[in-house]
């Protein structure tokens, strides 16, 4: 109920800054285009393994739209304007465990921007471009799975960035560090394999793939759904991680008197 | 004397475009649609404040006080009318009049807030073009009248309300403009702070010599430093003139509270041979009786007098009426 | 014009002794976007060296238009960083306190805040020196071309914040101007990081026609690097940054004239 409620307002409050969101997702779409024709000059040379020239627009393609459920969060889910303004003491305060509050008003701002981002500019890459698309309903539902853990694991992720603020006060800087390991580490512009050794070894071992690369590759139908394992272990990795920090934040705040 | 400001039938009006009807794009239609509505903030205002006066300029929210000094000082243009600081016109000359102007926004510093006080003063004085010496010797002179010492070093952010607002007030003298415009300058200030302030611009407008036009909510800032008042109301001129005039004006009663010795017995002739609005009873509780007195038309003693008839008089307690009701009564 | 530069360096030094503050965070966040602008740098020198070149753009080519415009635009920021965020001056109405100076409106903007990109510069000196050194053993370049990168260099920075400038007057009109820069600054350069050459026309012509961007390096690009078109292209470069400049100040005061009748 709680869950409905907090996801739900941010939805709403979204919703009148829908106009502003419009040029924004304009902007978005010019960002993919300017990606897919970086692979679509080389693949005039060259064929490009098992994606194809096609295959590697569609993947560049459903990697943008991915980045506003999976990327483009609320930065460090707004921990650190809350220490700033003294907040948080307020927040870790009331009977619900802040990471529950703060992952469901985050559920509401993904909602909003899978209806009002992904789909349009989904809609319009489908139009424009040669996207393509899974024929098997078996592959629809494990892309939405991978996309809802790559959901969470962003939201995971963001807590534990917006968590340090109460360290230090530099905390956005990590946001857009952890933005630009993303675009490199997730196979956001360039399928994991093609990175070079040391890359694609520590990437392998990050949870920046089931981000992008894992939904993505089960979209195109190129790895079967059993690839969510990783993803699904990730999750739970962070989950522990989270709630293990907030017992710190806790003991901090406490220290500090808020 | 040669007036420092004059006002002449200042108008100013906004067109503020009419938000569409609710439905789809409704932000977008509203930027496209051509139609407004026009609000007048201000109208036909005029008044001439002579040099080194130090006038209030008062009048509830969104009355036109601050879209008023805002045209003063050349933020805005006008609609209508004219504006003269100093013979100079803000709207065309507006980085000459600057020059001749000191503005302090209580709400917010104009201060660097990462600097220590004397680098914002540094940057300042070379925006002013002020030389090394002059801005040495000034700011010397500044942080003796406004005891800047203790904290010229200090960042803007590390300072209290009360010292950022001295520093903020001689960053607005540092150029030794001639005209200042004061917008809230005691907001948010405890008791102490509040005072001092005030002793501070008062100096500064006595030993100093500087014009100052000042707009405030705190009637006790108006009660103790203007020596005129300036009242705006719904963007037109209610009042101008002296605190004296204002509350004569207003005629509000002065309270003379009686405790008698023995119950009152009141007769219904008692007050009968005076006006009702000279001296009234309104309240009557056991030995004590409240009464309104206007002073205008019966003395103090006077109505003790009368007072007296009902009884012998243990105690007198008598209120004289507070400013702000005075204003609230004009607004 | 001296007072003007006097007042400049003064805002300098005590910019860098405001951030200074903050001794940590200072570097913290140099070494951030240093760490940032490399990744970027990093998506197209993997993609480069897997596959060799990018529309017969060889890696030190590409190497060039990158840390070109990031060293144009790290200067343009550094100069004017809150014309960029004069959103929040309008919402907040501080603007107001910049017109009660004796100065003009857009010098006191510049001077309000000067911030330092070291990370954005030590990442573009490094990566042009190794592209052009690179392209100097080739025999591809000769020395001339370091004169002209900075000529090149100078220029965009004119341009970028010509661009910025005209986006910062729509501020006049919009308040809000967030998602326009998100367009006209923002997905314009990244655009052009990349060799013009790979994007569709329509999208080539927006960024030679509409938001010039493209003159910022591509373009000049083509004759300093390849010797393609010819020297006039230079002229060209600089005089397209010039014009953009004059018109971005003309909008500009024609804006602030309508602020300041309608105070919105």
């Amino acid at each position: 109920m709680l869950f409905y409620v907090l996801a739900r307002k941010t939805y709403v409050r979204n919703l009148q800054y829908r106009g502003a969101h419009l040029i924004n997702t304009i902007a978005s779409s010019l960002f993919g285009f300017i990606y897919m024709s970086i692979w679509a000059a080389i693949a005039t040379d060259q064929p490009l393994g098992e994606y194809g020239s096609a295959g590697i627009v569609s993947y560049v393609a459903f990697n943008q739209c991915s980045l506003w459920v999976a990327a483009f969060l609320t930065n460090g889910l707004g921990i650190e304007q809350s220490v700033r303004t003294g907040g948080i003491a307020l927040e870790l305060m009331r009977p619900t465990h802040l990471f529950y509050q703060l992952m469901c008003k985050e559920w509401g701002q993904i909602a909003y921007q899978f209806v009002y981002k992904f789909l349009p500019i989904y809609a319009l890459y489908a139009v424009v471009l040669p996207m393509y698309m899974p024929h098997s309903l078996k592959t629809w539902l494990a892309t939405a799975v991978a996309l809802l853990l790559a959901g969470y694991i962003s939201i995971c992720i963001n807590y534990l960035i917006g968590a340090t603020a109460l360290w230090t006060t530099e905390s956005r800087w990590l946001f857009w560090v952890n933005y630009a390991f993303n675009s490199l580490l997730s196979g956001f512009l360039i399928p994991l394999e093609w990175l070079p050794k040391p890359l694609a070894f520590i990437a392998h071992w990050s949870s920046y793939p089931s981000l992008n690369y894992i939904p993505t590759r089960i979209y195109l139908g190129l790895s079967s759904p059993s690839t969510l394992v990783r993803s699904v272990a990730w999750a739970v990795f962070l989950t522990i991680c989270c709630l293990g920090l907030t017992k710190l934040m806790r003991r901090k705040v406490e220290v500090q008197g808020g | 004397m040669k007036p420092m400001i004059t006002v002449h039938q200042l108008s100013k009006s906004f067109r503020l475009p009419q938000p569409a009807p609710e439905g789809p794009f409704r932000g977008l239609r509203t930027l496209m649609s051509r139609q407004y509505t026009e609000k007048e903030a201000v109208r036909g205002v005029s008044f001439s404040i002579a040099s080194g006066e130090f006038v209030g300029y008062i009048g509830p929210n969104g009355a036109g006080k601050s879209t008023t000094i805002k045209m003063l000082s050349g933020i805005l243009h006008p609609t209508a009318g004219e504006v003269q600081i100093d013979g100079l016109n803000p709207h065309r000359d507006r980085r000459r009049v600057a020059r001749r102007l000191g503005v302090l926004f209580g709400q917010r510093t104009q201060l660097w807030w990462d600097l220590p006080v004397r680098d914002s003063y540094d940057i300042l004085a070379a925006m002013y073009g002020i030389e090394t010496d002059r801005k040495d010797a000034r700011i010397t002179e500044l942080a003796d009248l406004l005891q800047l010492g203790e904290f010229m070093d200090t960042p803007v952010r590390k300072l209290s309300l009360g010292q950022r607002m001295r520093a903020d007030l001689a960053a607005a003298l540092l150029h030794d403009p001639d005209v200042l415009f004061l917008d809230e300058p005691t907001i948010g200030l405890d008791v102490v702070a509040k005072r001092s302030i005030r002793e501070y611009l008062h100096s500064i407008n006595v030993e100093l010599g500087k014009t100052v036009l000042l707009t405030t909510h705190d009637m006790d800032d108006i009660e103790q430093l203007c020596s005129r008042v300036i009242v705006i109301n719904r963007g037109t001129i209610g009042f101008d003139g002296t605190i004296d005039e204002l509350r004569r004006r207003i005629g509000l009663p002065t309270l003379i509270r009686v405790t008698y010795r023995q119950t009152p017995v009141l007769s219904s002739t008692g007050l009968a041979s005076y006006d009702d609005s000279s001296l009234r009873v309104t309240e009557i509780d056991g030995h004590t009786v409240t009464a309104e007195c206007n002073r205008e038309a019966i003395s103090a003693m006077d109505a003790l007098r009368l007072l007296e008839q009902y009884g012998e008089i243990e105690d007198v307690h008598m209120e004289e009426p507070h400013f702000e009701d005075v204003i609230h009564n004009l607004y | 014009m001296m007072n003007g530069l006097r007042m400049y360096g003064l805002l300098f030094r005590a910019s860098i002794r405001s951030r200074m503050q903050y001794r940590f965070n200072f570097w913290f966040s140099s070494v951030m976007l240093a760490v940032i602008s490399i990744v970027e740098f990093l998506l197209l020198a993997i993609v480069l060296l897997k596959f060799g070149h990018i529309k017969g753009w060889s890696l030190a080519e590409a190497g060039w238009l990158f840390s070109v415009l990031s060293l144009s635009r790290a200067l343009y920021r550094t100069v004017a960083n809150d014309v960029h965020n004069i959103e929040s001056y309008l919402v907040s109405g501080e603007l107001d306190g910049l017109l009660l100076r004796p100065i003009p409106v857009l010098s006191a903007l510049m001077s309000r805040n000067v911030s330092f990109r070291f990370g954005e510069v030590f990442q573009g000196i490094g990566i042009l020196a190794v592209s052009m050194s690179t392209l100097m053993r080739e025999g591809q370049i000769g020395w001339l071309s370091i004169p002209l990168t900075v000529f090149v260099i100078l220029s965009g920075a004119v341009l970028l914040f010509a661009i910025g400038l005209i986006t910062a007057t729509a501020g006049f009109w919009l308040t809000r101007i967030t998602e326009l820069q998100n367009i006209t600054e923002d997905a314009a350069r990244t655009a052009v990081q990349y060799p013009m050459s790979i994007y569709p026309r329509w999208l080539q012509g927006i960024l030679v026609g509409i938001i010039p961007v493209g003159f910022a390096n591509y373009m000049p690009g083509l004759f300093v690097l390849r010797g393609d078109t010819g020297w006039w292209m230079l002229p060209l470069t600089a005089c397209i940054a010039g014009a953009l400049f004059i018109l971005a100040l003309f909008v500009w005061r024609f804006g602030l004239s309508r602020y300041q009748s309608t105070g919105s």
